[in-house]
C-alpha cells in the first residue's frame, strides 16, 4: 500500500507526527548530554577509586618490594583485592626493575620470578596512569614504587569495568524506555488535542455539504459550545452566508411563484379569449338554429359552424391541459409545436403581430418534449412582446442530425445586453438582476437537457434565438425532475 | 593487705613523697617485703611463636584469661612477626616464658628450661609436612625442584628447617634447589602460597596443616601432602635457665600442665586440638638437634 504524500496527511496526524519528531530530536540530545556527563563522571571516580586503590597497595607494596619479599607483596594485594570493593582488580602484579614478577594476585597467570609478557605489558600506560578501554570493558592502571628517587618496581593492574558499562547501559535504557514513553504520550495526547480542536471543522464541513446539496442551514447553536476564537468567528461567517442564500432560494421560489401566476394569468385570458371569440358566432348560429332550423340547408350550415366553434374550444382547452401534462416516454411530435401556435395566437393577436410558422418536424423525436414546449412557449410570448406593432415572429422546428433545432425570431428592437450575456453564458444558479423569470426557466431547461443557446440575427429580423436539444440516448433517464414538479404543480394548480 | 593493694596499684603512678619514704623504708631494711607484692603486681609477658595463631584473637583472649587466673597476676601476651624476634626477646629477659618452635630450643637449648611440652594425639610429637597445590603433577619430595618453595620461617623446624636438612642430604641448597623461595612467617600463609599457586610447593607444619584441614577445609583442599617427616619433639613452653624467678616458672609449668582439668582450660585445648601437656628432658629433641647440625655444618 503506499501510503499519500506527508502534505497531503490530515492535520490530526501531522502535528502529533511532528512533536514526536521534535521529541524524538529532544530526547537524542538531552540521552547524548546525560551519557557524555555519565561517562566523564564515571571515568572521574574510577580515576579516583583507582588511585585510592594504587596509594594504599603501593603504601603497603613499596617496603616488601625493596626487600625483594614475595610473600608479603602477595599478601598485599591479596589483601587489598577484599578491601577496595569499589575497584574490580583482575590481576595486579608487583613488577620488579628487571621486568620480572615479585608477586601477582594471579600467580597461575604471572608466576613469581617470571617475565610479564610483552604484550601484557603493552596493556598499560607507559606512566603513571590509568588507561580505559569501553569496548573490553577494561582499564589498566600503573603506579611506579619509588623509594630516595629510585625505582624499586611498579605496581601494574587490570581492572573489570563492566559494572560502570552496564550503569550506562541501564541510564541509556532507562533514558530510551522514558523518552520513548514521553514521546507517545505526547503524540497521542497531541492527536486527540488536536482531533478535538479540529473537530468544528467537521460540522461546517458537513453544513457546507448541505449547501451543495440545496440545503441552506445555519449550524446550530448547541455545537457552537466551546469553540475557540477562530472557529465562532468562522460558524457567524458561514451562518450569515447560509442565512443570506436562505433568503435568496426563498426569494427564487416566491419570483417562480410569481412566474407561475403571471402565467397562469396569461394562460387563463388567452384561454378565455379564444373561447370567448366563437362564443358570439355560436351564440348567433343557436338563434339561427331557433328560427330557422326547419331549413335543412340553414341548420347544416349551422351546425357545421357551430361544430367549428367547439372544435375550436376544444382545441384550445386540449391544449392548455396537454402541454401542462407530464410525460413519459417523452417523444415530441409535430402537434406538440403546432398546439404552442394557439397558445401563442391571442398573444399576437393583441399586437396584430403575424406568426410565421414553419414546423418541419414530421416524426417523433426522441427529445424532453415537456421541457422543450415549455422553453419556446417562453421564447414564443417574449418574442411577441418585443415584436413591433403589427411585426413579425417567425418559428422554425427542424431536425437537424442528433438534434432539435428550434429557431425563434422577432422584428423587436433586439435582445437588451445583459439580458444577451444572461440566457448565453449565466449558470443554473445565477438569478436575473431584473423582474421576470422566462429567461431563467429557459436557461435551466436548456441546461438539463445539455442542450445550447445561440444568439444571431436575420434579415428583417432584429433577433434569432437559436435552441439546440440533443436527442437522448437510448435508456437515458428524463431529468428535470423539479420542472416537471414545477409544471405538476401548475397543472394541479 | 591493704596496704600492699594500695602499694600495688600506686606503683604505677609517679608520686614521689610516698614513693621515696618507701625507698628509704626498704634500703633502711624496715621493709623488707616490699619486693613481692610489687613483683606480684607486675605482668607476666609470655610470648607467642606464629604457630597458627594468626589472627585467632577470641584464642589469645582465652589463653591470657587462664594464664592470668592460674597465675594471679595479669599476663601480657606477645607476639611478633618472626620467630626470630620472640626468641631474641626471650633470651635477653624480656619475656617470662614463650612457646616457641623446637628449632630456636635446641639452637639455645644450653639457656632455656623446659616448662611443658603439648601432646598431640597423646604425643608430645608432630610431624613436617611438605605440600604442592592439589593440580601439580609432584608425588615424591624431589619432584618439588626447580618449583617456587614457601617456606614458613627461618628459624621453624617444619617450615624450614626439616626441609632444609633434606636438601643438605642432598648436597644442595634452597637456592639451588628451588627455582625461587620466600618465607611467608607464618604456617597458614604457606597454605595460602600454596593453595593460590604463587609458590608451587610449601613446607610447613603438620600439626597446623591437620588442624587446618577442619578448620578451613576449603584452603586445605586446594593443596596436598607429597612428604611427610618423622616425628619429632613437639614446639615446647619454655623459659629462662637461668630465671630470678623460679616459682613464676614453675606456676607456668603447672598452669599448663593443669590446663585438662580447667573448664577454661579445656576449651583452650580443645580449640587447639591438643590433649594437654606434659613434661619432658631435653632428649625428646635429640631428632630436631641432630637437623639443625647436619644444616649448621653444611653452611
Amino acid at each position: 500500500m503506499r501510503l499519500a504524500p506527508l502534505r497531503s496527511w490530515p492535520l490530526a496526524w501531522k502535528v502529533p507526527l511532528l512533536v514526536a519528531v521534535l521529541m524524538v530530536g529532544i530526547a537524542a540530545l538531552i540521552s547524548q548530554v546525560v551519557l557524555t556527563r555519565l561517562r566523564s563522571d564515571q571515568e572521574t571516580n574510577l580515576r579516583l577509586l583507582t588511585s585510592a586503590y594504587l596509594d594504599g597497595v603501593s603504601a603497603a607494596v613499596l617496603p616488601t618490594a625493596l626487600r625483594g619479599d614475595t610473600w608479603e607483596a602477595f599478601d598485599a594485594l591479596d589483601r587489598a583485592r577484599s578491601r577496595y570493593s569499589g575497584v574490580d582488580v583482575r590481576y595486579a602484579i608487583v613488577v620488579l626493575p628487571s621486568g620480572k614478577v615479585l608477586a601477582a594476585s594471579d600467580p597461575v597467570r604471572f608466576p613469581v620470578q617470571s617475565l610479564v609478557p610483552a604484550d601484557v605489558m603493552r596493556q598499560f600506560p607507559p606512566d603513571d596512569g590509568l588507561r580505559i578501554d569501553s569496548e573490553t570493558a577494561r582499564a589498566w592502571l600503573a603506579r611506579s614504587l619509588r623509594e630516595e628517587g629510585f625505582s624499586v618496581g611498579r605496581i601494574v593492574a587490570e581492572i573489570d569495568i563492566a559494572d560502570l558499562l552496564r550503569v550506562r547501559r541501564e541510564v541509556l535504557l532507562t533514558l530510551l524506555l522514558v523518552n520513548g514513553g514521553l514521546t507517545l504520550a505526547f503524540a497521542a495526547i497531541g492527536y486527540l488535542a488536536l482531533k478535538r480542536m479540529l473537530r468544528p471543522l467537521g460540522v461546517l464541513t458537513s453544513y457546507v455539504e448541505r449547501i451543495r446539496e440545496g440545503r441552506a442551514e445555519p449550524i446550530p447553536e448547541q455545537n457552537r459550545k466551546s469553540l475557540a476564537t477562530e472557529f465562532g468567528q468562522i460558524f457567524d461567517r458561514f451562518n450569515a452566508m447560509a442565512r443570506a442564500v436562505s433568503e435568496r432560494e426563498k426569494l427564487t421560489t416566491h419570483l417562480a411563484e410569481q412566474k407561475k401566476h403571471a402565467m397562469l394569468g396569461k394562460l387563463a385570458s388567452g384561454m378565455a379569449h379564444e373561447v370567448n371569440n366563437p362564443l358570439g358566432g355560436l351564440f348567433n348560429a343557436l338563434d339561427t338554429l331557433r328560427r330557422h332550423g326547419t331549413d335543412s340547408d340553414i341548420r347544416e350550415s349551422t351546425l357545421n359552424l357551430l361544430q367549428r366553434g367547439l372544435n375550436h374550444i376544444r382545441n384550445v382547452v386540449r391544449s392548455t391541459l396537454v402541454i401542462y401534462r407530464p410525460e413519459a416516454p417523452s417523444y415530441l411530435k409535430a402537434t406538440d409545436i403546432d398546439d404552442l401556435r394557439v397558445l401563442v395566437e391571442p398573444e399576437a393577436a393583441r399586437k396584430s403581430v403575424r406568426l410565421d410558422w414553419i414546423n418541419e418536424v414530421h416524426e417523433p423525436l426522441p427529445v424532453a418534449a415537456g421541457s422543450i414546449r415549455q422553453a419556446t412557449l417562453n421564447l414564443l410570448i417574449n418574442a411577441c412582446a418585443a415584436a413591433s406593432q403589427r411585426g413579425l415572429v417567425q418559428l422554425r422546428a427542424q431536425a437537424q442530425g442528433e438534434a432539435l433545432v428550434i429557431d425563434v425570431c422577432d422584428d423587436g428592437p433586439g435582445l437588451p445586453r445583459p439580458m444577451a450575456d444572461f440566457i448565453l453564458t449565466a449558470s443554473d444558479e445565477t438569478l436575473p438582476s431584473w423582474d421576470g423569470l422566462g429567461l431563467w426557466i429557459i436557461r435551466r431547461l436548456v441546461s438539463e437537457e445539455n442542450g445550447s443557446v445561440e444568439l444571431a440575427s436575420a434579415k428583417g429580423l432584429s433577433t434569432v434565438i437559436r435552441v439546440t436539444w440533443p436527442f437522448r440516448r437510448q435508456g437515458e433517464p428524463e431529468q428535470g425532475a423539479d420542472i416537471r414538479n414545477f409544471e405538476e404543480a401548475l397543472h394541479a394548480g | 593487705m591493704a596496704l600492699r593493694t594500695t602499694g600495688c596499684r600506686r606503683s604505677r603512678v609517679p608520686m614521689l613523697p610516698r614513693r621515696t619514704a618507701l625507698m628509704g623504708l626498704a634500703v633502711a631494711g624496715l621493709w623488707p617485703d616490699l619486693s613481692r607484692p610489687a613483683l606480684a603486681s607486675t605482668p607476666v609477658s609470655f610470648g607467642l611463636n606464629p604457630l597458627f595463631l594468626d589472627s585467632d584473637i577470641k584464642l589469645l583472649s582465652m589463653l591470657q584469661e587462664y594464664l592470668a587466673r592460674q597465675l594471679g597476676r595479669p599476663v601480657v601476651l606477645v607476639k611478633r612477626r618472626t620467630y626470630q624476634e620472640i626468641t631474641a626477646m626471650l633470651l635477653t629477659g624480656q619475656l617470662d616464658a614463650a612457646w616457641i618452635c623446637d628449632d630456636p630450643y635446641v639452637q639455645h637449648q644450653s639457656q632455656l628450661a623446659l616448662l611443658a611440652v603439648p601432646l598431640y594425639h597423646r604425643e608430645p610429637l608432630y610431624q613436617t609436612y611438605v605440600i604442592v597445590n592439589e593440580a601439580s603433577k609432584a608425588q615424591v619430595f624431589d619432584d618439588i625442584r626447580g618449583t617456587v618453595h614457601a617456606f614458613s620461617d627461618p628459624d621453624s623446624t617444619s617450615g624450614y628447617l626439616v626441609t632444609r636438612y633434606l636438601l643438605a642430604r642432598r648436597n644442595t641448597t634452597p637456592a639451588g634447589f628451588f627455582r625461587d623461595f620466600f618465607f611467608t612467617y607464618g604456617h597458614r600463609n604457606v597454605v595460602r602460597a600454596v593453595a593460590s599457586d604463587l609458590a608451587e610447593s610449601g613446607s610447613i607444619d603438620g600439626y597446623v596443616w591437620d588442624v587446618m584441614s577442619q578448620r578451613e577445609p576449603e584452603l586445605i583442599t586446594k593443596t596436598r601432602v607429597i612428604y611427610r617427616s618423622e616425628e619429632l619433639g613437639f614446639p615446647p613452653i619454655v623459659g629462662l635457665q637461668a630465671t630470678r624467678d623460679v616459682s613464676l616458672a614453675e606456676a607456668i609449668s603447672r598452669a599448663f600442665l593443669d590446663m585438662p582439668s580447667n573448664p577454661l582450660g579445656r576449651d583452650i585445648l580443645a580449640i587447639l586440638q591438643l590433649d594437654g601437656f606434659t613434661q619432658s628432658g631435653p632428649e625428646l629433641y635429640q631428632g630436631t638437634l641432630d637437623k639443625w647440625l647436619v644444616v649448621k655444618a653444611q653452611v
